[in-house]
């Protein structure tokens, strides 16, 4: 049995490859996965960041050629090339697929070490895993043990102190050219995910005024009732352009959508008041030339990631005591996974065990009459000293396999009380010499 | 305490203030910053009752003495300064405040000029043009420290070199503090100037007494008007101002306190 992920992220994909790989409904995706015999459960956990399949299998291999054939075949667009899914797919398993989903919840796999939204983006997908029947006890356990992981950092380390995330750093980047945010308008060019984390933050931070525009004016019109904003169309981009103090872009599109020119004008409308545009979007939605434009200040997705790699570097101590928290907890539902693989060795013992306790009760009563109470008795001692005997074994054994050791007192058990030797039954071999 | 050493002790304060500020600004503490003001504010106390016993004096020292009138104008930069803030939010100008109240306070602290003979000319005229002239220069002071430390701020944003908490002021409130700064301190040196003027008429009996100093600060009020202009008429961005404001306080400095240091 095996805990496998496979997935690609920020690091290993290119934002335009991850696009590919976007999904917007996890349910058929999670329904074919399990109805597939290699695979008794899954997660699937897609957000602008990463895409993740984690499947808990009895066939490991059998399960890891269905999973990158879901990769392949069913979850990208067909015009991805294998070719260029390969490099970015990454392969973990057992300790390392479990430690993987442990850190994932507590972002210290993130873009912003510390972010908040991905334990509710991990927990939306765990939801929709056990909604439709894919996430059974083993991932609902581990995921379980993922939130709880993630709690003890929140609360033990100073990590979500200073909660961070795109759209803060964006407030806090604008804090330092605006001298307060109430008296600004924010123009969010997209209706994605990041955009709708955005646009709840900017809410939190109280712009005064929110516009969300999109190709799909419908997208946006539901996103913007959603959050207190005004939704608008694409076309209207110029118009909206100059009434904004900080723009925030993450649409598709293969060219920019602000070019220079339209910026400068944009500029020339508002008085050269100055103009804070993030553009998160790859391929990027804003001309780099407008950074030179005086009075505009561009940052793109690796500017924000120079960031977030000073804001890790920042937090380096604070990521050590959470990476221990995660070593424990890995090790802890590790342990609990070992107890799980005990469980048919546990029960082949103790049917041993019954079975010899039968079959000498029946040997040695043979022809010996026994009223009701004397039998109940006899019945009730035996069954005593055959569970006194086994407690403290199987105890043991339980408390072993939570440490690497564990699997080796398993082994010794099943060949020490022969319990994978088809033939071998009580009445086999001579009784022991008293 | 005499006058000297409540100068003394209020150019410790000032230095005090400065390596706070300079401390808030390196480790991103504003706390460190609102330390620096505080003490900015005590020294300015300490520097306000320095003035009240230098008054006391018999025969007063003239604030026509070169030490004593750049002292004033260290003592009123930091008033304008503390007074900008009720109105803009930019603490972190302190970092330069700070060391300019100190650099204008330490020579005034080694001794008190002897008093001399009162200036010629009227004493009315000639309290008012110090008295302008040197609030003008705080606040141009102001305004230029504002403007430098728009451009640092301006050049690390624009280079995407910036910290994700930065203890210095916005570039809003760097801006609107130099535009104010600019402003009222552009009017007290008119006035100043027209005081100063006044001054050499009833002295000299001539408008204009020509002479570097005179010339000097002629160029950098001409230079002033095109910047105020520039802020207020024209619509300029704030990046040029900020580096008008910066440039035209350079210009102002040599012309009333480089010339006279140098003569």
């Amino acid at each position: 049995m095996s805990v496998l992920l496979l997935g690609m992220n920020h690091r290993t994909a290119s934002i335009e490859l991850r696009e590919r790989y976007a999904v917007e409904d996890a349910r058929p995706v999670l329904g074919k996965l399990v109805a597939s015999p290699e695979v008794d459960e899954a997660v699937l956990l897609a957000t602008c960041n990463r895409v993740e399949v984690v499947v808990w299998t009895r066939t490991l291999d059998a399960a890891r050629l269905r999973v990158r054939s879901l990769f392949e075949r069913e979850l990208g667009e067909a015009t991805t090339p294998p070719s260029a899914l390969a490099p970015a797919l990454y392969e973990l398993v057992d300790g390392a697929a479990i430690r993987h989903v442990l850190r994932v919840a507590c972002a210290l796999d993130s873009l912003v070490v510390g972010e908040p939204q991905i334990l509710g983006q991990v927990k939306d997908a765990v939801r929709v895993a056990t909604a439709c029947g894919a996430c059974g006890p083993v991932l609902g356990r581990l995921y379980s043990r993922a939130f709880a992981t993630a709690k003890r950092v929140r609360n033990e380390t100073s990590l979500a102190e200073r909660p961070v995330s795109v759209a803060r750093v964006a407030v806090d980047l604008a804090r330092q050219i605006f001298e307060g945010l109430e008296d600004k308008a924010a123009l969010l060019v997209g209706a994605g995910d990041m955009i709708e984390l955005a646009l709840d933050s900017l809410r939190k931070h109280g712009l005064g005024a929110v516009r969300v525009a999109n190709r799909t004016p419908a997208r946006a019109a539901a996103l913007a009732a959603r959050f207190g904003a005004t939704a608008h169309g694409i076309d209207e981009l110029p118009e909206l352009l100059h009434r904004s103090d900080l723009v925030l872009t993450c649409i598709g599109g293969a060219t920019p959508l602000l070019t220079a020119p339209l910026v400068r004008e944009a500029l020339r409308e508002r008085g050269h008041r100055p103009l804070f545009a993030i553009d998160i979007g790859v391929p990027r939605n804003v001309d780099p030339a407008v950074n030179e434009l005086d009075n505009v200040y561009l940052y793109d997705v690796d500017d924000l990631a120079s960031l977030a790699e000073a804001n890790a570097r920042e937090r380096q101590a604070e990521a050590e005591r959470a990476e221990t928290i995660v070593a424990a907890e890995q090790q802890r539902f590790e342990g609990w996974l070992g107890a799980l693989a005990a469980v048919p060795t546990i029960r082949a013992l103790r049917a041993r065990a019954e079975e010899i306790r039968r079959s000498e009760l029946e040997r040695g009563l043979a022809g010996v009459p026994l009223d009701a109470r004397s039998a109940a008795a006899v019945e009730a001692v035996t069954r005593g000293i055959v569970n006194k005997l086994l407690h403290a074994p199987l105890t043991r054994l339980r408390e072993e396999l939570e440490g690497e050791a564990g699997l080796g007192h398993l082994e010794a058990a099943r060949t020490l009380f022969a319990l994978d030797d088809e033939g071998a039954g009580p009445d086999e071999g001579p009784d022991p010499e008293p | 305490m005499g006058a000297l050493e409540l100068h003394q002790w209020a150019a410790g304060a000032y230095l005090g203030a400065s390596l706070a500020a300079v401390v808030g600004l390196g480790v991103r503490a504003r706390r460190w910053l609102g330390f620096g003001v505080w003490l900015l504010a005590f020294a300015a106390l300490l520097h306000g009752l320095a003035f009240v016993e230098l008054h006391r004096l018999e025969p007063t020292p003239a604030l026509t003495e070169l030490p004593l009138a750049v002292s004033l104008a260290a003592w009123l930069l930091v008033l304008s300064f503390l007074a900008l803030q009720l109105r803009v939010p930019a603490r972190g100008l302190v970092v330069v405040v700070a060391p300019a109240a100190f650099l204008g306070t330490v020579f005034e602290s080694f001794a008190v000029p002897a008093p001399g003979p009162p200036p010629p000319g009227s004493a009315l005229w000639s309290h008012l043009h110090v008295l302008l002239a040197s609030g003008g220069l705080a606040l141009l002071g102001v305004a230029g420290a504002a403007g430098l430390l728009y451009l640092v701020h301006h050049r690390a944003i624009k280079r995407h070199r910036v910290a994700r908490q930065s203890a210095l002021p916005s570039l809003e409130s760097l801006d609107r503090a130099n535009a104010l700064a600019l402003a009222l301190g552009f009017l007290l040196l008119s006035l100043g100037v027209v005081t100063g003027v006044l001054w050499v008429e009833t002295r000299e009996g001539r408008l204009w007494p020509g002479g570097l100093h005179a010339n000097a600060t002629l160029v950098a009020w001409l230079a002033y008007s095109a910047l105020v202009f520039a802020r207020f008429g024209a619509g300029g961005s704030a990046r040029h101002v900020a580096a008008g404001s910066a440039a035209g306080f350079a210009l102002l400095l040599v012309a009333v306190v480089g010339i006279g240091v140098a003569r």
